[in-house]
């Protein structure tokens, strides 16, 4: 129980999914296939109330595509008028240098592109968007001009793993500051197109020992995996404030309709934070109390990481057993 | 010296769990590792222990140095010059992180 006993008041991060809509179809998307009435702006403003009143300090916009509203450059301004933090994750369609002047006149601390492959045939094939990788080039630059820091999201699977290093020499022609290198989640989509896609255990071993030594050896560069999985390799970096999975501990994800889940790849509601009390769900939901709890299974019992790792993904151990406890399917003990 | 935090460091006072540690503290129990003041710095999160919390709350770039070390001593009931020097090297610490500077 000591997760639970050094919870947070909060979560640090609300991961906020305003529109499953999308002008992109991409082969490994969580969310392409969902529908869920969306919130009206004076709505979403009184989520922002209370997100603030909780002292949540992150709002960090994703999709769908966040710039499918017209209306995210009035929340984000509303929001950031109250103190909050607030970035975005975006394909780049839309940014042009007049969207970049308004992401920066709305407050944006930080916006985040997807580039998949630093080769642009390829991530063009992947989102299916011909021309996509010179516009999500090319918003990187409207961003830089206008002052913007910029971070670069890449979800790694059989397209790109062994080509990340290209990835990064692409981020730093781009002034981009920090890099994710986000593991691949078989919800939505990337479950229906795993077979393709995922890495094998071994490959995902391969990958991350080398990933973590280039991490290692960048300085000019942040590089990010986000992924408890990786804590029995050399270089881990534990984090200070929480063992295994984040989601459910440092932070939540709302849907269109003010639904919270753990995260964007677990489709279990917790509570609806418009019509629910917050507090009540953050700290009493049986679902985030199953997450911060988990017990070792299987292969995990005995496992040396466990302390660290707590079973690596919850997400993906959920996607593929419907079980938080058991072994992330991608771990290669 | 009026330290004032770095208004780029984003940070939140965790109530709930300060209380549970200063409860921790009186069963005897060593609470040094425990966080109360959790800091978000560039991406990275870092969280500072009771006295460490303390301290930093009340860098608001109007309070002195010696003002800090009385209010916790007062509040702690320790001699303020037991105090002097941890608070100092604390903030020495800070500054070298570029998180607190002299307003
Ligand atoms: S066996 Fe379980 S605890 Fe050990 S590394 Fe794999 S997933 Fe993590």
């Amino acid at each position: 129980m000591r997760e639970q006993n050094t919870l947070l008041s909060a979560p640090l991060t609300f991961n906020w999914t305003l529109s499953f809509r999308c002008n992109f179809s991409c082969s490994h998307c969580y969310s392409r296939e969902e529908q869920v009435p969306e919130l009206s702006l004076a709505e979403l403003k009184q989520v922002v109330d209370i997100l603030r009143q909780k002292q949540v300090p992150f709002i960090n916009f994703g999709g769908g595509e966040p710039l499918i509203r017209p209306d995210l450059y009035d929340l984000a301004g509303y929001a950031t008028a109250q103190g909050l933090n607030v970035s975005m994750n975006s394909n780049g369609w839309l940014l042009d240098a007049g969207a970049a002047e308004k992401v920066k006149a709305a407050g944006f601390k930080s916006v985040g592109i997807s580039i998949d492959s630093a080769e642009a045939g390829l991530h063009d094939e992947f989102r299916c968007m011909p021309g996509s990788f010179d516009r999500a080039t090319a918003a990187l630059q409207h961003l830089a001009s206008a002052g913007i820091r910029t971070t670069m999201s890449a979800v790694i699977s059989r397209i790109n793993f062994r080509q990340f290093r290209e990835l990064l020499q692409l981020a730093r022609e781009h002034e981009v500051k920090q890099v994710y290198l986000h593991n691949f989640k078989c919800s939505g989509r990337g479950f229906q197109n795993r077979e393709e896609l995922d890495l094998t255990p071994e490959e995902w071993k391969d990958f991350y020992r080398e990933a973590l030594e280039v991490k290692q050896e960048t300085d000019d560069l942040s590089i990010s995996f986000d992924d408890p999985v990786i804590a029995s390799l050399p270089g881990y970096d534990a984090d200070p404030l929480v063992k295994g999975s984040s989601c459910g501990k440092l932070s939540l994800h709302l849907r269109p309709n003010g639904d919270i889940t753990p995260c964007g790849f677990i489709p279990l509601v917790v509570g609806n934070i418009l019509r629910d009390d917050f507090d009540t769900l953050w700290n009493e939901s049986p679902l985030l109390l199953k997450m911060r709890t988990k017990e070792a299974k299987g292969k995990c019992v005995g496992c040396g990481a466990y302390e660290d790792c707590l079973g690596g993904c919850t997400a993906r151990a959920f996607a593929e057993t419907g079980d938080f406890s058991e072994p992330d399917p991608h771990c290669w003990k | 010296m009026k330290p004032k935090r770095n208004p780029d460091v984003i940070w939140r006072h965790e109530q709930r769990r300060e209380q549970q540690l200063l409860e921790a503290a009186e069963r005897g129990e060593d609470i040094s590792e425990g966080g109360t003041v959790i800091l978000v710095v560039n991406g990275t999160m870092h969280q500072l222990n009771l006295l460490g919390g303390e301290i930093w709350r009340r860098c608001d770039g109007e309070t002195e140095l010696a003002a800090i070390v009385q209010e916790i001593g007062a509040e702690y009931e320790v001699a303020a010059e037991e105090l002097e020097q941890d608070v100092r090297e604390f903030l020495v610490d800070l500054q070298q992180r570029g998180w607190v500077t002299d307003a």
